[in-house]
């Protein structure tokens, strides 16, 4: 398992690597005066110029699962950009640069900002659109003034004097943009940012009810990694001083970019970089000396070989010995007490929950009809009903994970209708799956800690962190904190939803039928601790099946069937209401 | 703009079809690949162009009739992808890595075509190539109808063989959902590396169309990846159909352009569309 | 070559990159060659795998042959002559790292071209910044040479957007049936695209009518609507400007749809298609040198290409003759052998100032470098493929024996 995204625990200064690293960057810019053959700086510059590239393809891409395969229609912008400023409008070049990496990125936002919002274009309909938009940009470049046809000449520009020479100008340049990809790449990793996109990648619609402003989030990584390639492209322009729409805008960037990606391992920062040393160094080592056709189907085997063995690219090989640390000190305070409340069931306070008249429907399917309810602070109301009644749609549509079809919601005075459920995740309400849907290439602490960071407690990382081994105490998931998702069973599968729900510090819980599949020994030990969430002050509604739980927990119960609300009252009476009855049995066979 | 008369336009039309015909079959062993076992396979391309140019062999050197090779390469081919598809099977690859690992072999065929015909442009002369119907005063070229013939038809053999047979059915619960598949008693094993083997066949198939259709050199096998790309993710993964309606929708537009405006705007309309039909409609084209 | 040595080389000086290593890795081969009978090694790219090797190969080919036959003469000043080669893949920035490296790093004593426009450019653009002479073989874009040291052995003239057509149009007027309405349809690939636009200007002036005028990207496959067009528009004769295989394919296209243009000129058409294609025949393009007299005529000539010939199949490839390409980079070799003979050293500004001032003999004529961008007379001819092969038809004095241009 690659290391975890999210911040190390020490400051970049006092990381191990920080000082090696500093001098390595100080060894390559002064690499240009050290007096060697200038063609090492030409091959360096390539180097540099597909980190920029690859690297920042991984921004979206690894990070976020989004497999773009257009990352040459930006770049292309970028080469463009700078190739008709400097040589049409006589630009001085340093000066296009920006303006390259502007135009990539403005046209990855509106790219984006469309595109993130239509739900279904994902996976590889994301990566289609944005080869489409590869071939669309390659034609208006061709037909227009841009290009138009001759290819943009850039022998006249002057390049800028940073190095000794214009070779050695053109690879700091590109060292320059590449530590700036590689540290922005970083950067990103360790923040909420990459911590967010990284639940992206593996389960989108939860993380955003879990609290993640997926669509935010996505649209700057984007604009980021298209300006980026915007920034590599404009350089490129004056190394290759010649630019023509059938070199620029081929399927060899956006392919490139995958395999050297891939190669070194899509789910950590510097992964592409790796990659893209590899097999920038694996071309040119093949130039001469061997058959030109036995060294390329070398490299074509190399590469195959690699993957094979080193599934998760040649980085995630290497770092997959040390696994994360995940130990704090022995848990100092326990779990934040919260004033103990029992709420009276009686003692009708106003309404935390409202719901009026919502209803929800599936291409004409009624899956919620006009249900109207209302929940009270420190009470646990069960929600019941038959199979298809519409109890987990009701869960899904209050927590945001479906829009409302018709109707209103109100929480703690605020309508939530229309808002998107990671705003609602914010307010306060956190919710739990039937079928746990935890992020699967996250650890158990992971798991937590992100929605202690991202739910409405809205913690920083470190507290975050903190905060998350506190609710692995109290679901007693704690020496499986390191753990990944699929190495839990059932039971502690759903204590990690639990778990995940609390960490958001709600003040109501929905809860989906969390004890399905468990024993009855399990079954014990989760109504307790949902009776201590309660008594934390929280308020519950739960979907459930397994009567004894329903009859030891709930205050109140409701009953729904066929999407309507046909009962509501303690549990007692609920259950001998003669319409509840024939619901879940059916009608008697006479009279 | 020039209005073009009827006669252009339709005959502009039919072979916007004919090409979008070669895409499907080019994309259809491809999606089926990536839909149902998870694998984007770039040696696809390798082994499309293997197959045109044996085929180009065949007929040019050995003087066999082009399309008797369509008896002989399909089954070599269907050899080869069972045995790609063990040799993959023991490793676990993911989407992702099944790209990288492709595209390597993809490269080490393109050498190796390199070094046995050489880069130079090959071309399949066969009296195929000569011969056409009329259609009123339309032309239909008998290569190009063979392409379309052997396309559609096998797109929707296929398409029938997964919607009716126990085979075609067992292929698609094991996509869906293998291990639930499996304890129903599908070899998931055999049945990937039966798939594994029709896709390479179906590459030897459209290779043979290529070569009937066009000129070889080896650095083409990466020219098609992008339209065929896109013909296969517009048509959706898996199926069968798909793939030649959104290959069509590719061809025509781009033919129509061409016949009323300048052809170097032809790529603009056909992936504008995509585009537009992909944010609209994304699940419109799926069979 | 002994490539296996620089290999072992380059492998330990790659290793020490970038580390602080560097003055270990320098290569022992730095040392001048003085007066010292150590061969003189000249140093190029060639697109020996990927898109551009088709060609590539061809260049190639010439340049093994033209060693043998130097060396077999004796050398160059004396001393033996060594073709460094490497493969740039057809990558033009992959190009410009493989000449700085033969120029900085093997430093080679002079350089030859690669192939194709881009890779020439940034081959140029290397020269430019070291100083070196920069002789070229089939360059397509006269007005982007802009390198004082460089010297182009295809000998398009300074403006063959003008110039070319000119002598087109000059051969089909001497025909039996000059055309009257012309249609232009033409990539837009940069080498191409300049010299169509160049030829609709000076069909206008010379008072043709044009009747269809179209652009298709290159990379285009579907060439079925572009024929149907042609037909519609009826003209007496098409350019085609055409690259590689374009030209068969709209040549494919139109006769499946019943046509075949009553004249037809290509531009850069791949030379042995269209001589082995059903829809070549009267094909008409351009050339500098044929396999016939009076090209053949002069002795050098005859000789290369009949070791051409016989390397050429030995090579595999399915067309052996001797024309544009082959006969420019046999040019490119003569020239620099010229300079270098000429100037009596290998100092370039000496090599480049003799080629300037003098006319060089080779295969195609003698060419001379005092024009604009050291290019001298646009010396293309008209040739046409008659009986599946390539003839020169115009102008007169180089046609092949009793050969003229034929139309329908």
């Amino acid at each position: 398992m690659s290391p975890p995204p999210g911040r190390p625990k020490e400051g970049l200064a006092s990381h191990p690597a920080m000082l090696p690293a500093a001098l390595a960057i100080a060894l390559l810019a002064a690499l240009p005066w050290l007096g060697l053959p200038a063609f090492y700086e030409s091959f360096l510059y390539l180097v540099c110029h597909w980190t920029i590239l690859a690297v920042s393809w991984n921004i979206l891409s690894g990070y976020s699962g989004y497999f773009s395969f257009g990352h040459g229609a930006f770049f292309g912008v970028g080469m463009y950009a700078s190739a008709y400023l400097a040589a049409n409008l006589g630009w001085p070049f340093l000066l296009t640069l920006a303006p390259a990496a502007a135009l990539a990125a403005l046209l990855g936002l509106a790219l984006g900002a469309v595109v993130f919002r239509v739900k279904a274009v994902r996976g590889e309909l994301f990566a289609l659109l944005t080869l489409a938009v590869t071939f669309v940009v390659a034609t208006v470049v061709l037909n227009t003034p841009i290009d138009g046809g001759p290819g943009v000449y850039l022998h006249s520009v002057a390049v800028p004097e940073i190095g000794p020479t214009p070779s050695s100008s053109l690879y700091l340049m590109a060292l320059a943009g590449a530590v700036a990809t590689l540290a922005i790449a970083w950067r990103i990793f360790v923040a909420r940012l990459g911590i967010g996109l990284f639940a992206i990648h593996d389960d989108e619609d939860v993380a955003e009810v879990m609290g993640v402003p997926t669509y935010r989030y996505k649209l700057v990584a984007f604009g980021t990694s298209c300006a980026l390639a915007g920034l590599a492209g404009g350089i490129h322009a004056l190394f290759v001083t010649y630019v023509t729409v059938a070199e620029t805008f081929n399927i060899t960037v956006p392919l490139t970019v995958v395999l050297m990606s891939v190669l070194g391992g899509v789910r950590h920062w510097a992964g592409p970089a790796v990659g893209a040393l590899a097999i920038t160094s694996l071309h040119y080592f093949f130039t001469a000396g061997i058959d030109p056709l036995v060294g390329r189907a070398a490299v074509g085997a190399i590469l195959v070989a690699v993957i094979l063995f080193m599934p998760q690219g040649i980085l995630g090989f290497l770092l997959k010995r040390r696994r994360p640390q995940a130990r704090p000190a022995a848990s100092t305070a326990a779990v934040p007490a919260a004033p103990t409340r029992r709420a009276a069931p009686s003692g009708r306070s106003a309404p935390l929950l409202q719901v009026r008249n919502l209803s929800k429907s599936f291409k004409g399917v009624r899956a919620l009809d006009s249900v109207s309810l209302d929940v009270y602070p420190g009470e646990i109301l069960g929600l019941l009903g038959p199979n298809g009644s519409g109890k987990s749609t009701f869960i899904n549509v209050v927590s945001g994970h479906f829009p409302a079809s018709g109707g209103d919601i109100q929480f703690e005075g605020r309508d939530l209708v229309g808002l998107p459920a990671h705003r609602i995740a914010r307010s306060g309400i956190a919710r739990t799956y039937q079928i746990p849907r935890p992020f699967a290439h996250m650890s158990v602490l992971q798991n937590v800690s992100l929605v202690a960071m991202f739910g409405g407690a809205a913690l920083d990382q470190r507290r975050a962190l903190e905060q998350a081994w506190q609710w692995l105490d109290f679901t007693g998931l704690r020496d499986k904190a390191g753990a990944l998702p699929d190495e839990l069973n059932l039971h502690q599968r759903k204590f990690l939803e639990l778990a995940r729900a609390l960490a958001a510090r709600p003040r109501l819980v929905l809860l989906d039928e969390v004890l399905s599949g468990l024993t009855p020994g399990e079954i014990n030990d989760a109504i307790e601790l949902i009776r201590r969430i309660r008594d934390r002050g929280a308020t519950i509604v739960f979907v459930e099946h397994v009567m004894r739980a329903v009859v030891a927990l709930a205050d109140r119960v409701v009953v729904l069937n066929h999407g309507r609300l046909i009962a509501e009252g303690p549990c007692e009476s609920v259950m001998k209401d003669s319409e509840v009855v024939r619901a879940y049995l059916g009608a008697p066979a006479h009279a | 703009m020039t209005l073009p008369s009827l006669n252009l336009l339709l005959q502009s039309i039919l072979s916007g079809i004919f090409i979008g015909a070669l895409y499907g079959l080019i994309g259809l062993g491809l999606g089926l690949a990536w839909g149902l076992l998870r694998q984007i396979n770039l040696a696809h391309f390798g082994l499309l162009f293997l197959g045109a140019y044996l085929s180009y062999h065949m007929a040019t050197v050995w003087g066999i009739d082009p399309l008797l090779t369509l008896l002989v390469i399909p089954p070599l081919f269907f050899v080869f992808g069972v045995v790609m598809q063990w040799l993959l099977a023991r490793f676990e690859v993911s989407p992702f890595n099944s790209l990288l690992i492709t595209f390597g072999i993809a490269v080490v065929m393109e050498s190796a075509i390199q070094a046995v015909w050489t880069a130079d442009f090959r071309r399949l002369e066969s009296h195929y190539s000569q011969m056409r119907f009329t259609v009123g005063s339309l032309y239909v070229p008998v290569p190009e109808l063979l392409t379309l013939v052997l396309s559609a038809g096998i797109a929707i053999l296929i398409w029938a063989a997964m919607r009716y047979t126990d085979l075609g059915k067992a292929m698609r619960a094991m996509a869906e959902d293998a291990p639930i598949a499996a304890a129903f008693g599908i070899n998931q094993k055999g049945l990937s590396l039966v798939l594994a083997g029709i896709c390479a066949a179906l590459a030897g198939v459209a290779g043979i169309c290529l070569a009937l259709t066009f000129t070889l050199t080896p650095s083409q096998i990466f020219a098609w990846v992008g339209v065929v790309f896109a013909a296969v993710m517009l048509g959706g993964l898996g199926s069968a159909i798909g793939p030649l309606v959104a290959g069509m929708i590719i061809g025509v537009s781009e033919a129509i352009t061409m016949a009323v405006a300048s052809p170097s705007w032809a790529p603009i309309v056909s992936f504008s569309l995509l585009i537009l039909v992909l944010l609209f409609r994304p699940g419109k084209i799926r069979a | 070559m002994k490539l296996e040595m620089k290999l072992a080389q380059r492998m330990l000086s790659l290793l020490a990159v970038p580390l602080a290593a560097a003055a270990v890795c320098l290569a022992p081969a730095a040392a001048t060659a003085q007066a010292s009978k150590e061969p003189i090694r000249i140093g190029s790219t060639l697109a020996l795998t990927g898109p551009l090797s088709a060609t590539a190969m061809t260049h190639k080919l010439v340049g093994e042959i033209y060693i043998e036959q130097l060396n077999a003469r004796g050398g160059l000043l004396g001393r033996k002559v060594e073709w460094q080669l490497k493969d740039d893949q057809s990558k033009a920035d992959l190009a410009r790292t493989l000449y700085e490296q033969l120029v900085t790093s093997d430093k080679v004593d002079l350089l030859m071209g690669p192939y194709a426009t881009g890779a020439i450019l940034s081959a140029m653009g290397v020269a430019q910044r070291y100083g070196k002479v920069l002789v070229h073989h089939t360059f397509g874009i006269p007005s982007l040479a802009k390198y004082d040291m460089q010297f182009p052995a295809w000998s398009l003239g300074p403006t063959p957007g003008t110039t070319v057509p000119n002598t087109l149009f000059d051969a089909l007027d001497a025909s039996a049936n000059p055309p009257k309405t012309i249609a232009i349809v033409t990539s837009k690939f940069p080498s191409i695209h300049f010299m169509s636009l160049g030829g609709r200007e000076v069909a206008k002036k010379r008072g043709l009518k044009e009747v269809l005028f179209l652009e298709w990207e290159f990379g285009n496959r579907d060439f079925g609507p572009i024929a149907a067009r042609i037909k519609d528009a009826n003209p007496d004769m098409v350019w085609m400007g055409d690259i590689a295989l374009e030209g068969n394919m709209l040549l494919d296209a139109m006769r499946k749809i019943d046509y075949t243009p009553p004249i037809h000129f290509h531009t850069y058409p791949a030379p042995g298609p269209m001589t082995k294609s059903p829809d070549g025949g009267n094909a008409l393009s351009l050339t500098i040198f044929e396999e016939h007299p009076p090209f053949t005529d002069n002795k050098v000539a005859a000789d290369f290409v009949k070791i051409f010939n016989e390397r050429a199949a030995k090579a595999g490839l399915p067309d052996t003759h001797v024309e544009v390409q082959a006969a420019a980079s046999y040019s490119a070799w003569q020239i620099l052998e010229a300079g270098v003979t000429g100037a009596g050293n290998l100092d370039d500004k000496a090599i480049a100032a003799w080629l300037k001032k003098n006319k060089v003999d080779t295969i195609q004529g003698k060419l001379r470098f005092d024009g604009p961008s050291n290019y001298g007379d646009d010396l293309m001819k008209i040739k046409q493929v008659q009986d599946g092969n390539w003839v020169v038809v115009w102008p007169k004095e180089f046609a092949a024996p009793g050969a003229s241009l034929k139309t329908k």
